[in-house]
């Protein structure tokens, strides 16, 4: 900071100012007033503060500031006036970063959870293809940012912060890995197993109900969607929020496993339908021909009189108890 | 003897009959079964017996209304005999239809049947002599058994229409034809019991004559009535269903109405005629005593029942309270389909399982979608798919799309379930099931058969020495004349053979359910619900 003293032109005596501070002093006094006001500091606040300070000055500090990084410039929406307010996080942590990469560095910081296509990219800085295409492959061999797919569209990518999750409508679900878009089975498997209990729980409480007559006992049975979705979100199973939409498929699975049943009806509040679920028993328990070996024999289709598989020297019979 | 291999059904037609009625009946039987129809002479070629053993089965086989005949189409002198599928494969059922029996009547009527079973066609009075000998033999008493009251449950049954009367032959005084024709009653004559004076079969039975002789009923003859049975092994399987959907006294509630029902429309059809409300509620007051909370909540459990999603009551009319009915299709369908869910459960797996539902309720769908419903990895989707298909539960319908003639031409795959198809095949897997567990059972028995002897004669001597109360160290010698790895062999044997048995009950439940789906679904469907 001392040698930038001396390195700098100096136009005419009015570096040093009147009240003799130099021009490190004069920054850090400019990053105590940036950080007094975060939502930024304009040119009259400047003034007020250091009005002896020359604007040529004051300018060039600015400008310095900004190329490293640490202030952004921004136009007030309606008098047009420049703030400049401190930078939340400074990209000059990347070390010998050109500006180019930090220009779409900001860009992709900006677009947050949701990402950025590569052609916005170029768009908004304005640089060449080639251009953009070296620093990004830069930028994620430096493990800085990422690119995720999108479900939308399958074929574009977009970037984001390595560190950030994809928002909800890029992966389409949550169900997916975001790292190797893998499915997450286990994932799938818990909250399934969550939800029958609470049903089943339901359907316990409901059958001390049995005096009241069965109407009763079936309504009470049932559990709307929206009720469902409260008590896993209030018992924190998964990290992320849990939308009621995502609960429905899970509750659509275990229709399809047969073990509940699905109904809607309308809420007593307001005029919309409301998905029900309630567990139901399958009206015959289970086909009988599964509980002997030939019912559930891999090879059934090759037993007969003759040949290798036969009933009379069946394995499977052999080990039934 | 000629070998070829039957089909699954038929091969446990002619395992049942074998068992039975031994080998030379078996082998006739299993030339008719796959032959359909055959004459004197095609048999006895056909199998390579003589004509006297043709001939005897044959008549075996008749009284026992395993075989009907009839004239030849081509040539009326000659028969021609077939097969009566149905009845030869209720030969599993006996057990069932006496424990049945029993539940519903008692002792003396389960007595009636059993006898009917064995002898196959019999007169009412020749019945009753031999279940009163039955009987007597049985209890052992001084006092004989007095026949009217097995007279009463003889009536008690034929109103029940659990026996039925056979065919006549028609007497014709014109010219004596060769082949006698058999004339069916009428729907109202077949269940009625003549009048029959008990007091010649008491006296019989007080000289303990072994046979009735001479008789004035000897030209009516009896039968059991197979299709009476199969309604009620059904009714037993809708009320477990009822039972378990609701809760016990649905099920109650659902046996009454089954009843109503059963008398309203006495011929089998896709869908039964509507009974009101009225109707029902009175049988429900005048059955009050068994479960009280039915007639309180009577109301409820109607609406329970018909709002259910199996379809077990449906409400058809308004009239004099409400008209419910049934839709045995649909009933059946959902049981049929729960059976399917349940055999791709245990065969392939819960995701499976998933799969082959939401296919069969989406009717068509495609991979993609398959795989987001489910919730199932694409990867374990297009597997699961996969070997469903290989097994015959899935299908794939292609559809073209675009018509552009330049390049490969896309198409739409998508699945689909065919459900009589899926059923025929787990049917015709059920029916391999049995006959397998038949046939080892048989082979066991036999292959084992001298040391299970041998042990059937070392448990009788212990019990004799221990009748005796001979002292305890001779017990221990003589038990000890077994070796222990035999004792065990026999153990594991006889359990093996108990499995085996309950196996084919298993089979067989499975089995009806499936076969009155298909039954149901090939019914023509009803011109219009009939008015009460």
């Amino acid at each position: 900071m001392a040698s930038a003293n001396s390195d700098e032109p100096s136009p005419a005596a009015s570096t040093v100012n009147d009240d003799g501070r130099s021009e490190a002093e004069i920054e850090a006094r400019m990053l105590e007033l940036l950080h007094q006001f975060p939502k930024g500091i304009s040119n009259k606040i400047l003034d007020t503060d250091m009005p002896t300070v020359n604007k040529q000055i004051k300018v060039n500090i600015l400008n310095e500031l900004m190329s490293k990084g640490k202030v952004s410039m921004f136009k007030a929406a309606g008098t047009q006036e420049l703030f400049w307010c401190l930078k939340s996080h400074p990209t000059s942590r990347i070390k010998g970063a050109d500006n180019e990469e930090r220009v779409v560095l900001g860009l992709i910081e900006e677009a947050g959870n949701k990402g950025i296509w590569t052609k916005d990219i170029r768009i908004k800085s304005s640089l060449s293809q080639a251009t953009l295409n070296k620093v990004l492959k830069a930028l994620e061999g430096k493990k800085v940012i990422k690119f995720v797919s999108s479900v939308s569209a399958p074929k574009i990518k977009l970037y984001m912060l390595f560190n950030l999750q994809p928002d909800r409508s890029i992966t389409g679900r949550l169900w997916y890995n975001n790292e190797n878009n893998e499915f997450e089975s286990e994932l799938v498997d818990l909250l399934n197993h969550q939800c029958f209990e609470m049903l089943q729980q339901q359907k316990e409480i409901a059958q001390q109900k049995q005096n009241e007559g069965p109407v009763t006992v079936r309504n009470s049975s049932f559990l709307s969607s929206k009720e469902i979705c409260q008590v896993s979100s209030d018992m924190k199973l998964v990290k992320f929020n849990l939308t009621v939409e995502d609960i429905e498929t899970i509750l659509d699975a275990l229709v399809f496993e047969g073990k509940v049943e699905k109904s809607t009806a309308s809420d007593g509040n307001c005029n919309e339908k409301v998905k029900m679920y309630r567990s139901v028993a399958q009206p015959v328990p289970f086909a009988s021909i599964t509980k002997t070996p030939c019912g559930v024999c891999p090879v059934i289709n090759k037993c007969g009189k003759v040949g290798a598989i036969q009933p009379k020297m069946c394995k499977y019979f052999n080990e039934w108890e | 003897m000629s070998s070829y291999v039957l089909s699954p059904f038929n091969q446990t037609c002619y395992q049942l009959i074998n068992k039975y009625f031994g080998e030379i009946v078996g082998e006739v039987a299993k030339f008719l079964l796959r032959r359909r129809y055959g004459t004197l002479f095609n048999i006895k070629t056909g199998t390579g017996m003589s004509l006297w053993d043709v001939k005897r089965a044959l008549a075996v086989l008749i009284h026992q209304n395993l075989v009907e005949f009839q004239a030849n189409e081509q040539n009326p002198n000659i028969v021609d005999y077939s097969i009566i599928y149905h009845n030869a494969h209720c030969l599993l059922r006996y057990a069932k239809y006496l424990y049945t029996i029993k539940r519903i009547f008692g002792s003396s009527e389960e007595v009636l049947i059993e006898i009917l079973l064995k002898i196959g066609q019999a007169s009412a009075s020749d019945l009753i002599f031999q279940s009163a000998n039955k009987l007597n033999e049985a209890i052992d008493d001084v006092k004989v058994i007095n026949p009217s009251d097995l007279y009463q449950s003889f009536q008690r049954l034929a109103t029940e229409n659990f026996i039925i009367r056979c065919p006549k032959i028609v007497k014709s005084n014109a010219f004596v034809e060769k082949v006698p024709k058999l004339l069916e009653f009428e729907d109202e004559e077949k269940f009625i019991v003549p009048q029959l004076e008990m007091e010649p079969i008491a006296k019989l039975l007080r000289e303990k004559a072994t046979q009735i002789g001479e008789h004035s009923d000897s030209e009516i003859i009896w039968r059991v009535n197979h299709q009476r049975f199969d309604v009620e092994l059904r009714n037993v399987i809708l009320v477990n269903a009822a039972a378990r959907r609701v809760d016990e006294k649905a099920g109650h509630l659902y046996h009454l109405i089954l009843k109503l029902w059963r008398e309203a429309n006495p011929a089998e059809a896709r869908a039964s005629k509507g009974v009101s409300h009225i109707l029902i509620k009175d049988a429900v007051r005048k059955n009050d005593g068994r479960s009280p909370m039915l007639m309180e909540h009577f109301d409820q459990y109607l609406r329970v029942l018909c709002e259910d999603s199996t379809g077990l009551i449906s409400r058809t009319g308004d009239s004099r309270g409400g008209q419910f009915a049934v839709n045995y299709a649909d009933v059946f369908e959902n049981l049929a389909c729960a059976i399917l869910d349940s055999v791709v459960l245990e065969r392939f797996g819960t995701k499976a399982l998933r799969i082959f539902k939401l296919t069969r309720m989406q009717k068509f769908i495609d991979q993609d979608h398959m795989q987001k419903l489910a919730m199932v990895s694409p990867k374990d989707a297009k597997t699961l798919s996969y070997k469903l298909m290989e097994n015959n539960f899935l299908k794939i319908k292609e559809l073209k799309k675009g018509t552009s003639n330049v390049g490969p031409v896309k198409s739409f795959n998508l699945f689909h379930v065919n459900l009589p198809e899926v059923v025929r095949g787990v049917l015709h897997s059920s029916y391999k099931c049995l006959s397998n567990a038949m046939e080892r059972q048989t082979h066991d028995l036999t292959i084992n058969k001298r040391l299970l002897e041998r042990h059937a004669d070392f448990e009788k001597t212990l019990e004799q020495l221990r009748g005796e109360d001979a002292p305890d160290n001779a017990i221990a010698e003589f038990s000890q004349s077994m070796t222990v790895a035999d004792k065990e062999l026999v153990a594991k044997i006889l359990k093996l053979s108990d499995n085996l048995t309950l196996a084919q009950s298993q089979a067989d439940e499975t089995i009806l359910i499936l076969e009155s789906y298909l039954k149901f679904h090939s019914m023509p469907m009803p011109m219009f619900y009939s008015m009460p």
